[in-house]
């Protein structure tokens, strides 16, 4: 068959959406403009641990405007009759069902009024009286639980006689999603039939989550949401707040809006868990590593299990041919954690491209050197072969755009006035997640096409990208497709998160566009009124709406003409993708490259410049695809130099639970980034587009990259993040 | 946020009368109106001064600044007098909050916002400023922003202004008016260090009006800077910062001005440091010497004993900067 001429994909298009975006006209979760609709605020528990003892509201209730109090001592018994989702043993809805807390800021009650003034003054004055437990939220205080264990080889033994031995604690604070957009939902009900304008990305989650709430079927529950404001893994899980929402909605009979405040962002949804995180590695002296044991311990809550792939890149980033791992979780009187950029894959490259770099030092060896004498030919942790493994070339490739080479090795070596300055490198990887996805494909007569699936934009750019491919598989312009997403009762999708949506969504949108288009060919060779009647239809392409011979482009016709000839109005086909079994080691890599500045007496840390190498397979839309490079590279500076939820352990509160407070980069603190996705990279093992996935990738591996530079420039290996002026004192 | 009740002042008398009868003033509203959200204000009237004839930089008779108190803190810093006289203002106004805010707040506001610390800004902790004698969640918390210096067992809370740190090494004064007339007062004496009174900020009679803030003539020429060090590179609050003028004849120091910021319940006046400085030579050594007083009498909390080191390098690394020495 002749291939379809590419003309959108890989090309530098801007967002499709950038109009809207940037003139507010995106409907954002609590800007859907709902008839009748109220306003819901939630009480936060002020407790860690407990029981309520009492509430009163009558000070809230007699304020003008308010319509409801709910909590437990009201609110109806609710079905949870468990979920089909990731979350089985799901706990997190289960809100106003007694009288425990279980976490400082845990939703006790919620005001409902008819506006958000009302709702929110009403809300300071509902009294809650508790008895107060004490509280445990310290990782290194409180017991750990059973571990999680991975082992090839012996690697205790390895280790002991290893001639050359690195063993080292990394620290990693919990970390907060703080997307632009606060998580927000309206709930209506109609009849039985609940609509939820929700910031989701994972529509069909999020209505499986809620359905199983109410005991209701999940057709029951419909979730509309077209436009995400940052997610970052936050957006992945249905949060009490949306419960909350469904709940006074049906219990008041309104339509319901609750936002939660900045503040409320920092315990009524996830975050990243804190770890530490301790690395052995054992090497003879040319950098060969035999052993690594990894002791790793992580935060969760105490009502559910938060585990999440952090130990996989242990596994198989370097050919070690003894591995030992155990994980432990500890529970805390906390809310449950979330994947976060990365999940898991960003906390090992820390403490596992902090270790190599203390090895390289050790050695006296170039750090890109020592791992090169580490990579593996196959996956070492199952044998299987890599689909596609380019790291020597992102070695390559990174340390000659860098200038690497002319790096003097000896920390402490460059001076520019007060500040030193250094330079490090670190590798990520990232799973390739292949979850299949359908997406329905629907061709009009007039010559335009409209693709849907339940999927989200949190900001990647899905709408462009999804287009481009639906684009040149059809052989349409971009100007004539429109990819519509954001709605459960669109075609399945999986969540939105992990990098898996060009993989699963764009590999349904293909099919479903193939089979469009040959069905639009076959129609046409068939059609005796046709000019390509006859023609044999593997010779036919499509290109602006015309289907022509490949050869003779002067036969043919559009498929306008095609279509009002045969009275179709349109043509559709529900596209799908469904991952056949692995055969191969699927995951994208990096190699992240750093320059600082360090203020020799102040301590301060300034990124100057970065680079990221990156082996994303293809690459469908370059221009979004750098705009996540610099995102990625924006966020892991963050959780290097400034990311840190502080949690006072006297009572659980969370101290800095505010944007002054939990600091984030600004303009200021971003130098000049650069990312390069290495050319040629179609993984077809991956799925059938080639593509490996990019949102994770260009986030893992910042952090150590900076803190190895901090080591170069300064000569002080600082084993806990966020580095701060008081480590570098 | 408690339900209010908002008037508009058109003329000082008129705000003058509705302070009196316990309005709070508005004018920015950068620091209240926050404030009010997360219900640590409460104000029952609001009296917005923004029409006040307030907004005038003027040079005084002798030489000095007199900057009106609804000048906004972007006018102030931009004014060429106050560039040219005293860089230090516009450098600790440019290095605060970020442009919209700027662009909002007034430098009457500047000097009367309220601490950043979280225990006082969360109304469900123990803060005996925001509540006289419920306790101070911050001693024995999370303190790694609080103070080292001036601080007392009821309250370690920073004080957060830049430019209130510039106003006290420049022996500023503030103008104030109210139902019995106008006085003046040294800014040193115009914010209050907590003892046991944390609640009380300011030496602000009621219903008084601050109209302008005055800084005096210094000889010239006069070198002075503003150093900020913070964790990113706008738009936080200091973890320490200093503020620094010097008057050099004939290669000695005749006049120095030096104040700290980010480390004191108020900005710190650092007279031990000035002491050391006049009629000393420029040099290097000098600087040490003399930053090494910036700490007398720091009482460092957990999580800011880094601080007493940081301030001293700070004062150290601003002396040399203004001084001149390489």
């Amino acid at each position: 068959m002749s291939p379809q001429p590419q003309a959108a994909v890989g090309a530098p298009l801007s967002r499709v959406d950038g109009r809207l975006k940037v003139t507010g006209k995106a409907t954002y979760a609590a800007e859907h403009d709902i008839k009748g609709v109220v306003h819901a605020v939630i009480v936060d528990s002020t407790i860690g641990r407990g029981r309520i003892t009492g509430i009163d509201t009558r000070a809230a209730l007699a304020q003008p405007g308010v319509i409801k109090v709910i909590s437990h001592l009201n609110a109806p018994r609710l079905a949870y009759r468990g979920t089909e989702n990731d979350w089985p043993d799901s706990k997190q809805l289960r809100i106003f069902q007694d009288d425990k807390v279980l976490f400082r800021g845990q939703p006790v009650a919620v005001v409902v009024a008819t506006t958000l003034e009302a709702a929110e003054h009403a809300a300071h004055l509902v009294k809650v009286r508790y008895d107060a437990e004490k509280t445990s939220t310290d990782m290194a205080t409180a017991p750990a639980g059973e571990p999680v264990n991975y082992a090839r080889g012996d690697a205790d033994k390895a280790y002991e006689s290893a001639a050359v031995q690195v063993d080292a604690t990394y620290q990693q604070a919990r970390a907060h999603h703080n997307a632009m957009e606060p998580h927000a939902t309206i709930a209506r009900w109609d009849g039985d039939q609940l609509t939820l304008w929700d910031k989701t990305q994972w529509p069909m989650g999020t209505q499986k989550d809620v359905a199983a709430v109410f005991g209701i079927p999940n057709d029951s529950v419909r979730v509309i949401s077209p436009f995400v404001g940052g997610g970052f893994g936050n957006a992945i899980r249905a949060w009490p707040h949306i419960a909350i929402a469904a709940v006074a909605a049906r219990e008041t009979g309104r339509p319901v809006k609750l936002v939660l405040s900045r503040r409320q962002l920092y315990f009524g949804v996830g975050y990243r868990p804190s770890y530490e995180y301790r690395v052995r590695l054992g090497s003879d002296r040319r950098g060969r590593v035999s052993a690594m044991v990894q002791h790793l311990k992580s935060e969760t809550s105490t009502y559910e299990n938060f585990i999440e792939g952090v130990l996989n890149t242990g596994q198989m980033v370097y050919n070690a041919p003894h591995v030992r791992q155990d994980h432990r979780t500890v529970p805390l009187d906390v809310n449950t954690p979330i994947w976060m950029r990365g999940p898991g894959y960003a906390t090992a490259a820390f403490a596992i491209e902090s270790a190599m770099d203390e090895l390289a030092h050790e050695l006296d060896i170039d750090p890109i050197e020592l791992r090169r004498h580490n990579e593996p030919e196959e996956d070492p942790s199952n044998g299987l072969p890599f689909s596609t493994r380019r790291l020597r070339e992102c070695y390559t490739v990174g340390a000659r755009e860098f200038g690497w080479n002319r790096r003097d090795p000896k920390p402490r070596s460059t001076r520019d006035g007060d500040w030193l300055i250094g330079t490090g490198m670190a590798v990520g990887t990232y799973d390739v997640i292949r979850n299949g996805a359908q997406a329905r494909v629907r061709l009009n007569a007039d010559g335009t096409a409209l693709i849907q699936s339940a999927t989200s934009d949190m900001g990647p750019g899905t709408y462009t990208s999804q287009s481009q491919v639906a684009a040149d598989a059809l052989g349409l312009t971009m100007r004539n497709v429109t990819f519509q997403l954001g709605d459960s009762t669109m075609p399945t999708a999986p969540p939105h998160g992990g990098s898996q949506t060009m993989i699963n969504i764009g590999s349904a949108v293909q099919d479903g566009c193939d089979k469009v288009r040959k069905q639009a060919i076959k129609l046409a060779v068939e059609d005796k009124d046709s000019p390509l009647y006859g023609v044999d239809a593997e010779d036919i392409v499509v290109r602006a709406g015309r289907l022509h011979v490949s050869d003779n482009p002067a036969r043919g016709e559009t498929y306008r003409q095609l279509l009002t000839r045969n009275n179709r109005t349109h043509l559709e086909v529900l596209g799908s993708w469904t991952p056949g079994q692995a055969r191969h080691s699927m995951y994208t890599y990096g190699a992240i490259f750093a320059e600082v500045a360090v203020d020799a007496s102040l301590g301060l840390v300034r990124v100057r410049r970065m680079l990221g190498v990156f082996d994303a397979g293809r690459i469908i839309s370059p221009k979004l695809a750098d705009s996540q490079a610099l995102g990625g590279m924006v966020g892991g500076i963050g959780a290097a130099l400034l990311e840190h939820t502080v949690t006072d352990h006297r009572d659980g509160r969370i101290v800095n639970a505010n944007l002054a407070d939990y600091m984030v980069p600004v303009n200021a603190d971003i130098p000049d980034l650069r990312g390069i996705f290495l050319d040629g990279g179609e993984d077809l093992e991956a799925d059938p587009i080639g593509v490996k996935g990019l949102g994770e990738i260009v986030y893992i591996g910042v952090a150590p990259a900076i803190a190895n530079a901090v080591f170069h420039a300064t000569g002080r290996r600082v084993r806990e993040l966020p580095i701060t002026a008081e480590a570098l004192l | 946020m408690y339900p209010f009740a908002f008037t508009k002042a058109s003329n000082t008398a008129e705000a003058l009368n509705a302070g009196r009868r316990g309005g709070r003033y508005i004018a920015g509203g950068t620091t209240l109106v926050d404030l009010m959200r997360e219900t640590v204000e409460r104000p029952e009237t609001l009296v917005d001064i923004s029409a006040l004839p307030l907004r005038e930089v003027t040079v005084t008779e002798r030489g000095g600044l007199r900057i009106g108190a609804l000048v906004r803190m972007a006018e102030a810093a931009a004014h060429a007098k106050v560039r040219t006289i005293y860089p230090v203002i516009s450098e600790a106004l440019e290095l605060s909050a970020s442009a919209q805010l700027r662009n909002m707040a007034t430098i009457g506001g500047n000097i009367m916002q309220r601490t950043r610390c979280t225990y006082f800004r969360d109304v469900t902790a123990a803060c005996n400023k925001r509540e006289p004698g419920s306790g101070c969640a911050a001693l024995h918390g999370f303190n790694r922003t609080h103070a080292i210096l001036g601080t007392s067992d009821s309250c370690v809370a920073t004080h957060p202004s830049d430019v209130a740190v510039a106003f006290a090494a420049l022996e500023a004064t503030v103008r104030l008016l109210g139902p019995d007339g106008a006085r003046s007062i040294p800014f040193a004496d115009f914010l209050l260090r907590p003892g046991s009174t944390p609640n009380r900020e300011q030496s602000l009679r009621k219903g008084e009006l601050i109209t302008a803030v005055e800084i005096p003539a210094l000889p010239r020429p006069l070198k002075s800077g503003y150093m900020k060090v913070r964790d990113r590179q706008s738009y936080e609050f200091a973890l320490t910062s200093a503020a620094v003028a010097l008057h050099v004849r004939g290669g000695v120091i005749r006049e120095a001005k030096v104040a700290a910021g980010g480390v004191g319940t108020v900005p710190w006046k650092l007279p031990a440091v000035e002491r050391h400085l006049i009629g000393e030579r420029p040099s290097r050594a000098l600087w040490a010497e003399a930053a090494k007083h910036a700490v007398d009498g720091a009482r460092p909390l957990e999580h800011n004993r880094f601080k007493a080191e940081l301030l001293k390098r700070t004062v150290e690394r601003q002396l040399r900067i203004v001084g001149g020495t390489k």
